[in-house]
């Protein structure tokens, strides 16, 4: 080791400077011995007490969730008061012999509840847990009755999540549920504590976080049973923020009963800020059996129902969108100038591609079509050729523009996009050479091509401004817990360069679906013009002959569609229904986008200048 | 150097005294872990095998040739950074910051290892610039900033607490290297003016530890809470105390982490008064046998490095024990060798044993060594 040169006499500046700190350590330990002495000799009577009568008791008083109210102000997500069952673990004197006499009264997982008690133990033993909610009558009773042998439970009234609509808002608001043990490692910072209920699904997973209030909580004096007996101190719970939403509870519950025994997707939304008038999702569940904490037969029928109640097949189910991507591919063919809207295509009922032959839906064949008749009749023909005259990615470039088989950046958790081909995911994706025979599928909206209700009702949304794309929404307005309202403005997505005049001939065309004897009639309305899609997709190909949807067995049906807006010179209101298996789309959805448009203006009449809030 | 001499010349009332806090330490984490349900090996015997392995780190480094601490210390502080840095971008979540490093079957916290490496960089770096006329503003700024690097890593774990332990050390340790007076007072104006920006970096836990201190009522259901409860322990001891195994605040739960940052409340509970003031005493009496050793020095290094080791077991004994009495925020700073915790323990042996061997290799000046 190589000497450093150091002097080697006893310093007397650090020796002097050590001494400060010694005189300093000394302060402070002075500063201790005199805090203890405080402590232990002056408070020990004051001090004492209070250890010996520990009987000090924490009840967290959990808060109400903020109330969600329509657009018009009517709750449509609240709190009711419920009878919980509590327990303050240390007061629990033989913990299985009480819960042995719980089970006579409640319905639970007893296991489980043990594990909860000795987990709280753990944390906090003078702290309450909840452990079972929404006790009915008779049980409080019981319970009451019992006292005395069930040292360390009581009731206590607590705010319950209830959705007064029950099932009809299940998949828009979704429901609530006790905070997982993931949740509440993931949420730190969230002011999340055990036994919380939090969002689970839904608005009320994606606004959790104003919806949930803040705990409040009391200290409790508490006699030798475990009962209160005088109160120490109280924070008062404070209630999550009001949440106003764009729903209209009375178009919801239009589109509600008339998706009834159906499976599939309803929403409407005004094109012009994307405020979600209504949505949808069939079949439903009653969001209120979660909110007491879902029975397990309840859940496993849920989860066994091969229509699956719980997804929200609005954002989450994806689809061949049929012959509602049409109008797309017209658009892309007048934007582009590949074709001309008064050219005319022979249709002669079949379609030969190479060795195979692509069948128009009308086996007789629509004879001479040109643009409009195209698109009112539907006819497959013309949008086989359309479809391979195109560039098939300018169609993708279009569609996902116009926002299909992309995200809608809706507020909602768990969106899907969908897929648009097109030759790049070909190669990428499919390690494959996009063939000819796809183009020719995809002017009929079949092939890899799958979409969301969501993305169907912006992309029309989308023809229905002219090239405005909104980001749909469902609130509008928040009141936070310190008072203050937040206005939350529309968003515009996406401005695209349409040609209006391009615009305006699908338009009229889709306008003609529905007035002029095409295959949307069914959505027709008196006095307003409404301008829609019909679509089928089809779900397996049967060779030879035409078979009537109806008659083939329900999971290989069609999927039906339509999708439109009214009134179409300047269009308020747009509406995408989807039946999954529900065969044409003509017949299956547009009754159901009628009737939801229907709702939308008789009540407009009430409303005066329109628009409502 | 016979094997005799060496160990004559081993600092032998520090390791008594040490001996003598581990021995307080296990008898209260027997105590205080006693109605703990978990399973698996109880936590005393745990800290057996630290307070083993601890003592064995100590003669280690004890008995090790002189020079070599000196000669490691920048290596050392850099591994500390290199180490701190891999904890921030990969560290294990645990109580809600990035404080621990898995080695195989355990956690270490290596904070706790760099307080040791800044002494030491400290020590190494002042030493080379003492003077009489004492150091000026210039040469100190390097000083700053080997003290800022570990203190903004540790910082954002977040933990603030021992942070905050770094800048304590460098306060002191720039005392004991005779600082111009002026430089002095300076940095520390400009050090105190920068804490009310702390508010602004601390994570909203932490403020909340905070607003607590100021008023426990605000709180009542947490943070507070455990103040009180802190408190109430402590208070309920009295003079006497309540006799071991007879604390009623600890075996009833009522304290958090009562065997790690709360361990000097279930010891006075049970101890009272009077053995609050014979285990501060042993303290003190640590403290003050540190810095004596450090003022004995010839050498330069060994001088501020002992004082600064001495003056971060000063600031943990002071912060945690303040802090069970309801004088200081709640932070994460255990009790040297009385909280439960390997890291802690380990750290608090090689501090020592670095001091016991600067102290046998360096202290007396002997011709022709």
């Amino acid at each position: 080791m190589k000497e450093r040169i150091r002097k080697r006499e006893q310093d007397p500046w650090i020796t002097s400077r050590i001494r400060i700190l010694q005189g300093i350590a000394l302060t402070l330990f002075f500063l201790l011995l005199g805090r203890l002495y405080w402590l232990q000799v002056v408070k020990y009577e004051e001090f004492r007490t209070l250890s010996e009568n520990n009987r000090i008791r924490i009840r967290v008083v959990r808060a109400p969730r903020g109330v969600i109210l329509d657009r018009r102000g009517r709750p449509i997500a609240e709190t009711q008061p419920s009878f919980d069952l509590i327990v303050t673990p240390v007061d629990v004197k033989a913990i299985e012999g009480e819960l042995q006499l719980l089970s006579e009264v409640l319905e639970f997982d007893a296991g489980e509840i043990r594990e909860k008690i000795i987990r709280g133990q753990d944390a906090n033993p003078y702290r309450s847990i909840t452990i079972a909610r929404d006790l009915q009558f008779e049980q409080v009773s019981v319970i009451e009755f019992n006292r005395e042998a069930l040292p360390g439970f009581s009731v206590q009234v607590e705010a319950k999540r209830s959705y007064p609509l029950g099932p009809e808002f299940a998949h828009v608001l979704g429901y609530v549920g006790e905070v997982s043990e993931q949740e509440l490692a993931a949420g730190r910072g969230r002011r999340l504590s055990l036994g919380d209920i939090v969002g689970k699904y839904g608005l009320e997973k994606a606004r959790d976080d104003v919806l949930r209030g803040e705990n409040g909580g009391r200290q409790v004096e508490v006699d030798a049973a475990g009962r209160d007996k005088r109160l120490v101190t109280e924070v008062p719970p404070r209630t999550g923020a009001t949440v106003q939403t764009t729903l209209d509870a009375d178009i919801q519950k239009v589109a509600h009963d008339a998706m009834a025994k159906k499976a599939g997707a309803a929403i409407a939304m005004n094109p012009k800020t994307g405020d979600i008038l209504a949505f949808v999702s069939a079949p439903a569940f009653n969001p209120n059996s979660f909110s007491q904490g879902i029975r397990k037969n309840e859940w496993a029928a849920l989860v066994a129902n091969p229509r699956t109640p719980l997804q929200n097949k609005g954002l989450q189910g994806t689809y061949a969108p049929g012959s509602t991507v049409k109008p797309f591919l017209a658009l892309t063919a007048l934007e582009t100038g590949v074709q001309k809207p008064n050219a005319q295509v022979l249709c002669e009922g079949s379609f030969p591609l190479g060795n195979r032959t692509f069948r128009c839906w009308k086996e007789k064949g629509h004879g001479m079509v040109d643009m409009y008749k195209a698109i009112v009749q539907s006819c497959d023909v013309y949008f086989y050729t359309l479809g391979l005259k195109l560039d098939p990615d300018q169609v993708a470039s279009l569609e996902r523009g116009a926002g299909l088989g992309v995200l809608t950046g809706v507020d909602l958790p768990g969106e899907k996009s969908g897929l648009i081909p097109d030759t790049y995911w070909k190669q990428e994706v499919m390690k494959g050479r996009w063939h000819s025979y796809e183009s020719v599928l995809l002017g009929i909206g079949q092939g890899a091509i799958h979409v969301t209700p969501l993305g169907m009702l912006a992309s029309y949304g989308a023809i229905a401004t002219g090239g405005q794309v909104m980001r749909p929404r469902l609130v509008s307005r928040m009141v936070h817990m310190d008072g203050t309202a937040e206005d939350l403005p529309p968003v515009v997505e996406r401005n695209l360069s349409w040609d209006p005049a391009n615009v305006a001939i699908i338009r009229r065309a889709l306008a003609g679906v529905v007035n002029d004897y095409g295959t949307g009639g069914a959505a027709r309305l008196p006095g307003i013009e409404v301008g829609g899609k019909t679509g089928t997709a089809q779900i397996v190909t049967v060779k030879g002959k035409m078979i009537k949807s109806e008659d083939l067995p329900y999971d290989i049906r069609d999927h039906a569609w339509f999708v439109g807006f009214a009134p179409v010179p300047d269009p308020e209101i747009c509406v995408v229904v989807m039946v999954e298996h529900g065969g044409h789309g003509g017949s299956a959805a547009a009754p159901v986008v009628k009737a939801m448009m229907e709702e939308y203006f008789r009540l407009k009449q009430f409303d005066g200048k329109g628009g409502g809030g | 150097m016979s094997v005799r001499k060496r160990f004559a010349k081993v600092d032998w009332p520090v390791f008594l005294l040490v001996l003598g806090l581990c021995g307080v330490g296990l008898m209260n984490i027997f105590s205080g872990t006693r109605v703990l349900t978990s399973s698996g090996i109880p936590l005393y015997s745990k800290q057996i095998v630290w307070i083993l392995l601890g003592v064995g780190v100590f003669l280690l480094l004890c008995f090790m040739g002189g020079g070599l601490i000196e000669e490691w210390a920048p290596h050392l502080f850099l591994a500390a950074v290199a180490i701190l840095l891999v904890v921030l971008l990969t560290g294990k979540i645990r109580g809600g910051a990035q404080r621990w490093l898995s080695i195989g079957f355990f956690n270490v916290q290596p904070s706790e290892f760099a307080k040791i490496a800044l002494v030491l960089a400290l020590a190494r770096y002042f030493s080379g610039r003492y003077t009489y006329e004492g150091i000026g503003f210039r040469d100190l700024l390097p000083a700053l900033g080997i003290t800022l690097v570990p203190f903004l890593l540790v910082a954002l774990q977040p933990d603030l607490g021992t942070a905050g332990v770094f800048l304590i050390i460098l306060a002191a340790m720039m005392m004991i290297a005779c600082l111009r007076l002026r430089v002095f007072l300076l940095v520390g104006a400009a050090g105190a003016a920068l804490v009310p920006c702390l508010w602004f970096v601390m994570k909203d836990y932490q403020k909340q530890r905070v607003l607590t201190f100021l008023d426990p009522g605000r709180d009542p259901l947490g943070a507070g809470y455990h103040v009180i409860q802190s408190k109430i322990a402590v208070g309920s001891g009295g003079i006497f105390g309540k006799g071991y195994l007879q604390g009623t605040q600890g075996s009833l739960r009522f304290l958090p982490e009562q065997h790690t940052d709360f361990a000097f409340a279930i010891f006075s509970e049970e101890w009272g008064f009077a053995g609050s003031v014979v285990l501060l005493l042993l303290f003190l009496a640590l403290i003050y046998r540190m810095f004596y050793l450090a003022s004995r020095s010839q050498d330069r290094f060994a001088s501020f490095a002992c004082g600064g080791i001495a003056s971060y077991f000063l600031a943990h004994i002071v912060i945690n024990i303040a802090m069970v009495c309801g004088l200081f925020p709640v932070v994460g700073i255990p009790l040297p060798f009385v909280s439960y915790g390997g890291s802690s323990m380990l750290t608090n042996m090689i501090s020592l044993g670095i001091l016991a061997n600067l102290s046998r290799t360096r202290f007396t000046f002997q011709p022709g060594e």
